[in-house]
């Protein structure tokens, strides 16, 4: 189903939980693969609620129904040289609703943070079919519990995201990209401690793995003329580094996971990962992607599973079964509490979250 | 209280650290929002997350409320004892337990003071970014439940944006740990439902802290007007041009003779002025300091300030960061409030404030964070004039309302607690209090901890069989 306004949707959801029909949730579709199978009885689509509410510029905050593309909504954005800071992959297709349930993020999170840093206001049909909201409509308001940040990275388990308000930035008058291309895996960190030591602040910084054991990293400055200038200057009288576009990285292979580790730990993310084909890194948050052909599930799970133990590994799309989320921590019982108070009768993409929630 | 409960309770953390005497009880009877007071049954000051999960079952035996409290600056009543409770002091938790800047983390007690981190780490050129006025007393664990702010969020986030995972106790005793500092932890942002959550869901009892590598640089200026409405103006201007600033604060005429009066700074006599820093690579923070000052002048800025060096600018900041105690200068009594409001509507809200003020015969210095239009309204009175404090009250009441008659928020900073949650269903409908209530009853459904803040009804978790009815 495909309701066409926030009322349909919230009457769909409402007749679902009379029913007891179990129900997922899509957006753009650029993340099904994310989680295990669910279980469900319909599945319900955002596409139709693809309005944006309420844009105030001059405070620098908007509110958009969950079905808006990010593309549309940069776009209505930079009418008035505003963005979100906010870049995952696919921007034309991934939806708001979408990127918060999935947690969604690109290399801009060095500076900005992730989606739970830009969120301020969130309003969910629950598994009941009443509505809630959380947060608020300005950058700043600590009033009640933090339904927003809850509904981050919660993958349509909790409740059906219907608007969401974010802070939103300018857009940044001068950008600069140099890149050090053939960096050994041991010598990306310290280029973050040089950059950091000489007190550069990058809006992003990628590294991106050529061969093994060989990295390009890739340094945006972002801001006005003159700050951007300094620093690409600074910058290349300190390291060995090219200017460059901004590159597009894309994961290849069947097998899709995102790991993560301390950021000084690039080279056990490099070891446990053997059977990578493409990696990429956030080094200065200890974030990355890897993409690996998957020859077979036996061995393809074995291999995660031998990964997972020195860092953490999520597996984000696999031609088979993989178990996505690894051991659950003792944090699971509540994550399961919060499951239970939210989705009683477990209605919601049940199965698809961590701990089989 | 039974003898054998206050024996155990001094086993868990030995005698001393038990506190029984009425006298000393008294001490614990309210945080920074003095008119609102109650006797705990018993405080203990536990030294380390065992002994915090001991506590907390045996109150949980003995049927006792826990509320937890850091130094007791807060400004809403969040640390409010519940009469007969077992409080529990996080004063002796003062360690920091791992500093590893090139991960940028701490791992950090709760009793830890917020301005300690920063002094720790100053000497290799970090620091901890959320600055609350009370900085220098405020405990980490104390910023964690309120998700404190400060004057540097504008461009920083709160203590939410800053707390990359926490270790909290539960209302049956048992240790989790939440988030870290490997990023995303598989499940849900339950970090990010801790922070902010006034001590309700649990007691934290370490903290893991993002810290930032200290910028390069940092331009400060000051800038009179003849009325807030120009500085008003001045600060969207500024805003709109593309300027993220560090800081940008407001002082209407009151709130600058109270800090003249409490803190010597020379500042003129006039009718607004703004206090703001810029920082960041060296020439980025050039260019956008002159462009600020320039947008200043041309919305009419009377007189521009640069201070000359370090000490002159730690003076401005003192000025504007003792501005709620030099209100004590200036009035024998005063209500701080915490409302919110889109940036835009500056003007027109301080404009509806100085009505309501002239109507009610009182006076409000106005405070605050000009840049997320985060107002701190002090509304002066004298207690000592019967009917004045409850005309006070009032006041601030009508400004809390209109400020979300804007589309803006009952507290910025400062949290619920007891002081606001008669304004939360103002705010947020019956089924969105329930939902969040929810969360409530995931992590304590007991209601163990910090009972009757921040909701304006108690709510009963119930049992599940019941809910699925």
């Amino acid at each position: 189903m495909r309701p066409a306004s926030i009322e349909e949707a919230q009457q769909a959801v409402a007749q679902l939980a009379g029913a007891r029909k179990r129900l997922f949730i899509v957006g753009g579709g650029t993340q099904l693969g994310l989680g295990a199978p669910a279980q469900f009885d319909e599945r319900l689509e955002t596409a139709g609620l693809n309005r944006i509410v309420e844009y105030a510029p001059s405070d620098q905050v908007v509110t958009v129904e969950a079905g808006v593309t990010l593309a549309a909504l940069q776009k209505e954005l930079a009418g008035n040289g505003q963005r979100l800071s906010l870049d995952p992959p696919l921007p034309e297709r991934a939806t708001l609703g979408g990127i918060i349930a999935a947690n969604s993020f690109g290399p801009l999170r060095t500076r900005f943070g992730s989606v739970r840093d830009l969120i301020i206001g969130v309003s969910i049909v629950r598994a009941d079919g009443a509505r809630a909201k959380g947060g608020g409509k300005v950058v700043k308001t600590v009033a009640g519990f933090d339904l927003p940040k809850l509904m981050c990275g919660s993958l349509g388990t909790l409740g059906l995201i219907v608007t969401a308000t974010f802070r939103v930035h300018p857009i940044p008058v001068a950008h600069a990209t140099l890149i050090a291309h053939g960096v050994r895996t041991a010598d990306v960190f310290p280029l973050v401690r040089t950059i950091r030591t000489a007190q550069l602040e990058p809006a992003a910084m990628l590294a991106m793995r050529r061969a093994r054991g060989s990295w390009d990293v890739a340094v945006r400055f972002e801001g006005f003329e003159a700050g951007v200038t300094q620093q690409r200057e600074k910058l290349r009288a300190l390291a060995s580094v090219e200017p460059a576009e901004w590159p597009q990285e894309a994961p290849s292979g069947a097998l899709r996971l995102k790991v993560a580790a301390l950021p000084t730990e690039l080279e056990k993310v490099e070891a446990a990962l053997p059977f990578a084909q493409s990696l990429s890194w956030l080094p200065t948050l200890g974030i990355g992607f890897a993409g690996a052909a998957a020859p077979n599930a036996a061995d393809t799970a074995g291999a995660v599973d031998a990964a997972r133990r020195s860092i953490q590994v999520v597996v984000e799309a696999a031609p088979f079964p993989l178990d996505p989320w690894g051991a659950p921590t003792a944090a699971l019982r509540l994550h399961r509490a919060v499951k239970e108070r939210f989705d009683p009768d477990n209605l919601l993409a049940p199965g698809r979250f961590v701990g089989g929630i | 209280m039974d003898p054998e409960i206050i024996a155990r309770f001094s086993a868990a953390v030995g005698e001393k650290n038990c506190i029984r005497e009425p006298e000393q009880l008294r001490t614990y009877e309210s945080d920074g929002l003095a008119s609102f007071r109650a006797t705990p049954g018993i405080v203990v000051l536990p030294a380390s997350t065992e002994e915090v999960s001991a506590c907390v079952k045996i109150a949980r035996e003995a049927g006792m409320p826990i509320v937890a409290r850091g130094a007791g600056t807060g400004l809403s009543g969040g640390a409010l004892p519940v009469a007969g409770c077992l409080l529990m002091g996080m004063a002796r938790m003062k360690r920091v337990l791992q500093v590893d800047l090139d991960n940028a983390f701490m791992r950090v007690q709760p009793g830890v003071i917020n301005l300690d981190v920063s002094k720790l780490i100053g000497p290799q050129g970090w620091y901890y970014a959320p600055d609350p006025s009370s900085q220098s007393v405020c405990t980490i664990g104390g910023n964690v439940a309120e998700n404190s702010g400060g004057a540097h969020c504008l461009k920083y986030g709160f203590t939410v944006n800053h707390v990359l995972g926490v270790r909290i106790v539960l209302g049956d005793g048992a240790v989790i740990d939440l988030g870290g500092p490997v990023p995303d932890q598989p499940g849900y942002d339950l970090t990010g439902v801790v922070v902010g959550s006034e001590g309700m869901l649990g007691i934290v009892t370490e903290v893991v802290l993002r810290v930032l590598r200290k910028p390069e640089a940092t331009r400060t200026f000051f800038a009179t007007f003849p009325s807030t409405t120009e500085a008003g103006k001045a600060v969207s201007a500024i805003i709109s041009s593309g300027i993220v600033p560090a800081a940008i604060e407001m002082m209407d005429r009151l709130a600058i003779v109270a800090a003249k009066a409490a803190t010597g700074v020379d500042w003129p006599d006039v009718g607004a002025a703004l206090l703001m820093d810029v920082d960041g690579p060296l020439a980025e923070c050039e260019h956008t300091s002159a462009s600020a000052i320039e947008l200043a002048r041309k919305c009419g800025s009377l007189e521009i300030r640069v201070p000359r060096d370090a000490a002159e600018r730690e003076l401005m900041w003192k000025g504007r960061k003792s501005a709620f105690a030099a209100v004590g200068r200036i009035a024998r009594n005063y209500i701080v409030q915490d409302g919110v409001i889109p940036r835009s509507a500056i003007a027109r809200v301080l404009e509806e404030i100085a009505q309501l003020t002239a109507r009610a015969g009182l006076r409000v210095a106005n405070v605050f964070h000009a840049g997320d239009g985060n107002l701190h309204p002090l509304v002066l009175f004298d207690a000592r004039v019967p009917g004045e404090e409850k005309l006070a009250e009032e006041l601030a009441g009508q400004i809390l309302r209109t400020c979300l008659r804007y589309g803006g928020s009952i507290t910025g900073e400062h949290g619920v607690g007891a002081d606001k949650a008669q304004y939360m269903p103002e705010m947020f409908s019956e089924n969105d209090l329930e939902t969040m209530g929810r969360l409530r009853c995931a992590f304590d459904p007991e209601a163990r901890f910090n009972p009757g803040k921040m909701f304006p009804t108690p709510r009963l978790c119930g049992d599940k069989e019941q809910s699925r009815t």
